[in-house]
């Protein structure tokens, strides 16, 4: 999976689902667009859709602690390539 | 010398019957309980739960009886609401128990130093409750309750939120956190809208003793009920805040 197709389907996801407006890749979720823990749960999912697979509950817990749209592309490709080996 | 005759003297008296209840009465008469839930029950979170509604019921019971100038007025079909959502305004301490007390399958957001509370943490923690933030040692509870959610309300259970996030008797509601409302979004929940008042005048945030001393009604009011077509008009999180921002001013 290319870091781009990621991007983009993380950027649709956080316009259209979480209301996100221009978001920049390295906005601070949390200060500039209002992102909580909530939200990163219900991103997990969308996250294990783009994966198609289930997340560990370690691999949850290392989400708490995203802060940007870079975070979450390199979170991706970290789990995504972990998975493959 | 403590004057007998003082009116803070018969204060001092409730209060310490109170919390001596509420600490001795929990050990006397729940804590077996609790502990047969805790190892036979099938379903922990729902007995404890239903523990927890018992046990605050015989605490307001108990209060009731104690402070009779103060009046009590609930609305009843608080009583008979599930699979929701349940925002209420947040003026005393008292509030959480009181609508723990109308409801017995329920969940609720805590202050995550609560749960590091011995025996309050562990009866929290078993009834299924969630913590406010993700400290370290409470991440993977709060991902997991909140990831359950939607298949709990949908059985019927209710989670009761404060959106103020803390106690707020300046007469009127707080700005509300968004958490409520993007968790009934992501449950495609009902929000119902209690308006609770005057708690505040019997146990007052700030002070230590229950003030048994003025006439006073408490009411519990069910002001609005917010049912989004979720599937086809879905609603955005800050318009969901607005229709209960809505409800408190109207209702």
């Amino acid at each position: 999976m290319q870091r781009e197709d990621i991007k983009r389907q993380i950027l649709t996801i956080l316009e259209d689902s979480f209301e996100f407006e221009n978001p920049g890749l390295n906005d601070n979720l949390r200060d500039e667009h209002g992102f909580d823990s909530i939200d990163a749960i219900e991103l997990l999912g969308e996250i294990e859709k783009i994966l198609g697979f289930s997340l560990t509950r370690a691999e949850k817990e290392k989400a708490m602690t995203i802060r940007t749209i870079n975070d979450i592309l390199d979170y991706i490709e970290v789990i995504a390539s972990e998975h493959s080996r | 010398m403590v004057n007998i005759f003082s009116p803070m003297f018969f204060d001092f008296i409730v209060t310490a019957v109170l919390w001596f209840y509420f600490i001795g009465g929990f050990f006397l008469f729940f804590l077996l309980f609790y502990l047969l839930a805790y190892t036979l029950s099938r379903n922990r979170e729902l007995s404890f739960q239903y523990l927890n509604h018992l046990f605050y019921k015989s605490f307001l019971r108990l209060t009731k009886l104690l402070v009779p100038k103060h009046s009590w007025q609930i609305d009843q079909d608080i009583t008979k609401i599930r699979s929701s959502v349940i925002v209420c305004n947040h003026v005393s301490y008292l509030d959480p128990l009181i609508i723990i007390s109308l409801l017995a399958h329920h969940k609720t957001i805590v202050k995550t130093r609560f749960f590091h509370m011995p025996v309050f943490g562990w009866l929290m923690k078993n009834a299924g409750y969630l913590p406010s933030s993700t400290d370290k040692k409470f991440t993977f509870l709060m991902i997991k309750q909140v990831e359950r959610m939607k298949e709990y309300l949908l059985k019927g259970g209710n989670l009761i939120i404060f959106p103020e996030g803390t106690r707020n008797n300046t007469g009127n509601t707080g700005e509300f956190n968004k958490g409520a409302f993007k968790i009934a979004r992501l449950c495609q929940a009902p929000i119902k809208v209690l308006r609770i008042c005057n708690s505040d005048k019997l146990f007052t945030p700030g002070k230590f003793l229950f003030n048994t001393r003025v006439r006073n009604k408490i009411t519990v009011e069910l002001i609005g009920s917010i049912e989004p077509d979720y599937l086809h008009a879905p609603p955005t999180v800050a318009e969901l805040r607005n229709l209960v921002q809505k409800a408190f001013a109207t209702g």
